[in-house]
């Protein structure tokens, strides 16, 4: 008996094709996107970020800082004295600023020299890679602040090279921490970890609305109700829109909701609170309506694409997960090798979080955010025609 | 009301047409039972009423109008109770109505007048605030046909409306479809129970394999059959029975006994008479005209079909 009802277990298991696909491909594409995405997380692309030099300082310990940075991270971006547009918006990583008076600061190794090293980044910049820039930047002026001042002090004291130096005075200060500082920059709103996750789980969140739209839209096709709306007269437009107008308001509430979370409960919690000071209204809206009408019109296409409750239960969270995975919720993108973020460029996912994230943590206007909602609203559209064609087949 | 004249489709990759020269009407104030096996083309013929399947070839017309002039004008005309209980499970009985009417486009008093004449209708008062899924088989099929009344429609369509249901149901959804037809409108009805058929059904359309077979009312089928003769009897050596009764018409065994088609010109008396007088004694003996459910089976073959 045990082994007849094995086998019945297993002849159903395998004739679920699409579960048998969310069993065994659904984990194997997550083994290769999560190695590939995550490849570099022991080994951060702290020298493959794109970024500028502003060199305010015409002295030749100024150049060589410049050549010792250009050694390690690769030539710099020609980017001119408008570098704070391109840093805000993402395209350059960081910008290294060195004042006028870095030479000066440096050899005189007093304390009261000011910040003349500034690492100014993308507001999105990762925590590591943030830290790791700045370090570098200490350690290599430091190290050219000791030379600096050992030379100083060999000139000084005319010692030929190989005996003992004099000690540098105990005000002289030999870390150059002093001068360098590293900063986001950012227009209104402070970056934290909350910052970058409400967007994140917003988005994928919103998209989630695939699930229970197909669910429904297979129950009523299966009991018949879509084909008796059909032989009333309904239209075929009434019905997608009957489907698509409540979840658009169920993704303004999520929406709503999470940023409420994160701006009021994830201080009660002891988190950070999101900032929404200074972001542009109207951008994010754009933002949300663009990724709420590309999530409902994927959840149309979906749902009309398949043929059982079953498999409306595997494709749309597989879908969501895989978009989410390659799209930079799961694994943010700056982490991601260069060949994952071009794959990730093609995730609607990928387009909703770059808009959110330049409204959060940028605060982009309107301009900022319509080539993310024109791809999303694209995508929108492409998904919107494929749902009514695939629909009007289903009704009958 | 409804006529239809030389239907014929084909589905995309089929072998053969899934209906294929079907003509017959139905009239106003008439039940006409659609009977026919699984894979007969009742689904289809229903999916061209429904206007779920375009005309490939023949004509559906209402009232002289081509059905996709009068659906396109008038969709809620012609209502389809399906054999699916085809409404939100999830509603309540109201909420389903109050959905399907606005959706037949019906609107403000008229609609809440026509809810509460077809909750009436299907006797669904009580569980007017009750969701559909927690009903019985026999109230879910009773909200099924009182969802496909809202829009008043003059044909409908009631596709194997008594399946699952208790007698009682089944008794008063009957009552119900025959009282439709007494108040003007054309019904049509599918059924597998053929003595629901013979019930309420006024005219007979029996279709196979996407043919017609017969068409006629109740009288006219079963009128014109021969009378069968089904006997035992002891007391005659077998050849000697065999040739007594093939002079009556045609024998055949069946179980303990024989079963006789009459010939036109012998009676059940005269044939009784005969077998007592060749020294017969009669065992039983039962006769009568051939039932719906007979003359179904004789007209498509008595074969199981997928």
């Amino acid at each position: 008996m045990l082994f007849a009802l094995i086998k019945k277990e297993l002849l159903a298991l395998i004739r679920d094709v699409h579960g048998l696909a969310a069993l065994f491909l659904m984990p194997l594409v997550f083994i290769i996107i999560m190695s590939l995405a995550l490849k570099d997380v022991y080994d951060p692309p702290v020298k493959t970020l794109p970024y500028a030099i502003e060199n305010r300082d015409s002295q030749p310990l100024a150049t060589t800082l410049v050549e010792e940075w250009k050694k390690r991270h690769g030539k710099p971006q020609q980017e001119g004295a408008n570098w704070q547009e391109s840093v805000q918006s993402g395209k350059l990583s960081y910008v290294l600023v060195i004042e006028k008076d870095f030479s000066d600061a440096l050899v005189s190794g007093k304390p009261d020299g000011g910040i003349q090293l500034r690492l100014v980044t993308d507001p999105g910049l990762e925590g590591g890679v943030f830290a790791a820039n700045k370090a570098e930047l200490v350690m290599i002026a430091s190290e050219m602040r000791a030379r600096a001042l050992l030379a100083k002090t060999r000139m000084m004291m005319g010692a030929p090279r190989g005996r003992h130096a004099a000690v540098p005075d105990a005000d002289t200060e030999v870390s150059a921490q002093e001068i360098v500082e590293a900063e986001r920059f950012a227009a209104g709103s402070r970056p934290s970890a909350v910052q970058q996750n409400v967007p994140a789980w917003l988005v994928f969140g919103m998209f989630f609305v695939v699930a229970s739209l197909s669910n429904l839209f297979i129950q009523e096709r299966q009991c018949g109700a879509l084909a008796r709306l059909a032989s009333l007269g309904v239209p075929v437009s009434i019905m997608i829109w009957s489907k698509a107008l409540p979840y658009l308001v169920i993704n303004g509430i999520q929406a709503a909701l999470m940023l409420a979370v994160g701006v009021w409960l994830m201080p009660l919690l002891g988190g950070d609170a999101l900032s929404l000071a200074g972001i542009h209204w109207g951008a994010l809206l754009i933002v949300l309506l663009a990724v709420s009408m590309a999530a409902i019109s994927l959840a149309l296409a979906l749902a009309s694409l398949v043929r059982t409750q079953a498999q409306a239960a595997t494709m749309g969270p597989v879908v969501n997960i895989l978009m989410a995975a390659i799209g930079g919720v799961m694994v943010p993108k700056f982490v991601m090798p260069e060949t994952m973020q071009r794959i990730a460029e093609f995730s609607p996912m990928s387009w909703g979080l770059e808009g959110m994230l330049a409204v959060l943590l940028r605060s982009s206007d309107i301009s900022g955010v319509m080539l993310p909602s024109a791809k999303l609203a694209g995508f929108a559209m492409l998904m919107m025609v494929v749902a009514v064609l695939l629909f009007r087949r289903r009704v009958s | 009301m409804l006529s239809i004249k030389e239907l014929t489709f084909r589905y995309p990759s089929a072998d053969k047409p899934a209906l294929e020269g079907a003509t017959f009407d139905a009239v106003r104030g008439e039940v006409l039972g659609l009977l026919g096996p699984n894979g007969a083309g009742k689904t289809t013929l229903i999916s061209h009423l429904s206007g779920l399947l375009p005309v490939q070839k023949g004509e559906i017309s209402i009232d002289g109008q081509q059905l996709a002039v009068v659906r396109r004008a008038a969709p809620a005309r012609i209502a389809v109770a399906p054999q699916e209980y085809a409404f939100y499970p999830m509603l309540t009985v109201n909420e389903n109505l109050e959905c399907f009417a606005s959706a037949g486009g019906l609107g403000g008093t008229r609609k809440q007048q026509r809810i509460a004449e077809c909750l009436a209708f299907a006797k669904l008062e009580r569980f007017a605030r009750t969701r559909a899924e927690r009903l019985s088989g026999g109230l879910k099929r009773r909200l099924n046909l009182a969802i496909a009344l809202l829009p008043e429609p003059e044909l409908i369509l009631l596709d194997e409306p008594t399946v699952g249901v208790d007698p009682q149901s089944r008794a008063f959804l009957l009552e119900a479809v025959k009282e439709l037809a007494r108040h003007g409108a054309a019904v049509i009805y599918t059924s597998h129970y053929m003595e629901e058929i013979e019930a309420i059904a006024d005219r007979v359309v029996i279709i196979d394999e996407g043919k017609l077979l017969c068409d006629g009312t109740l009288e006219e089928l079963l009128g014109s059959g021969a009378i069968k003769v089904h006997l035992g009897v002891d007391g005659m050596g077998a050849p000697t029975l065999s040739e007594l009764l093939a002079r009556f018409g045609v024998t055949k065994a069946a179980g303990e006994g024989w079963l006789l088609t009459l010939a036109e010109d012998k009676t059940p008396a005269s044939l009784l008479s005969a077998l007592e007088q060749a020294g017969g004694r009669i065992r039983f003996a039962e006769f009568g005209r051939s039932n719906l459910e007979q003359l179904f089976m004789s007209l498509t073959h008595h074969s199981l079909r997928d």
